[in-house]
């Protein structure tokens, strides 16, 4: 399933970060409408990193994987126990 | 639920401890920190992957380095990943075969984030030498496990196993 990519185009400025840092291109400039515009959805491999740097928000991702905060897993610390 | 308590914090102790002597390392010696840790992974990597039967397919041994850190409930779970772009998974270059990796859950990661260190630093170099050490082990190859971005949620690896 790919990542769910939606661009607030009202807070978009066209600044063109999400397109410079993304890995793997999702984003595209449109240079008649100064905005990003997502092209290839299906390469996001959501590492967030528009989302993070993006000044005006505009960026959010759905159906993606959150990475786990594993010291606040009770299942992950108890597998843990063993090297503490 | 106090045991739990109790882990919870010797690990958030032992992540500190951990953090605090990366940066300290890389601050005293620089570079050579990354080499290190380098060192460290591959050691590692030899170590769990210890009678992992051979092969030299790309493909098998990255699923057997995963089934390693599984069983050994490493949080440092890959996927091999490819783009609209892309032909194939494995890709064939001058210097042997390469694959790009996605990286998710990891316990590098949340470790740097809870403690305010950068990315891209010598922690994260372990993981470059897991997989040389692993991959030296399974295919008995060469291999480099460049960072092409680091992200908040997710890190884009570049795996190269060199021809021999």
């Amino acid at each position: 399933m790919p990542v769910e990519i939606t661009v607030h185009e009202q807070s978009c400025r066209g600044c063109e970060l999400c397109v410079d840092i993304c890995p793997t291109k999702v984003f595209a400039m449109d240079q008649e409408r100064r905005l990003c515009t997502v092209e290839h959805a299906e390469d996001c491999i959501a590492c967030l990193s528009c989302a993070y740097i993006c000044p005006s928000g505009a960026i959010t991702q759905r159906d993606f994987h959150p990475v786990k905060n594993f010291y606040r897993d009770e299942e992950f610390c108890q597998k843990m126990g063993k090297f503490l | 639920m106090e045991e739990t308590r109790n882990q919870r914090l010797a690990l958030q102790d032992a992540m500190v401890f951990l953090g605090a002597i990366a940066s300290g390392t890389e601050q005293a010696i620089g570079e050579s920190a990354s080499g290190i840790s380098y060192l460290a992974g591959v050691n590692l990597g030899k170590k769990l992957s210890r009678g992992v039967p051979s092969t030299d397919s790309i493909e098998q041994a990255l699923q057997a380095t995963r089934e390693v850190l599984e069983k050994n409930d490493y949080l440092w779970l890959f996927e091999p990943f490819q783009t609209h772009d892309q032909e194939s998974l494995v890709r064939r270059t001058e210097q042997g075969m390469e694959v790009m990796l996605v990286f998710r859950d990891c316990m590098i990661r949340q470790s740097l984030f809870r403690f305010g260190h950068v990315q891209k630093g010598s922690l994260c170099n372990m993981m470059y030498g897991f997989f040389a050490g692993a991959l030296q082990n399974i295919m008995g190859r060469e291999s480099s496990l460049e960072i092409v971005h680091a992200g908040e949620n997710a890190c884009y690896k570049r795996l190269l196993v060199r021809d021999c």
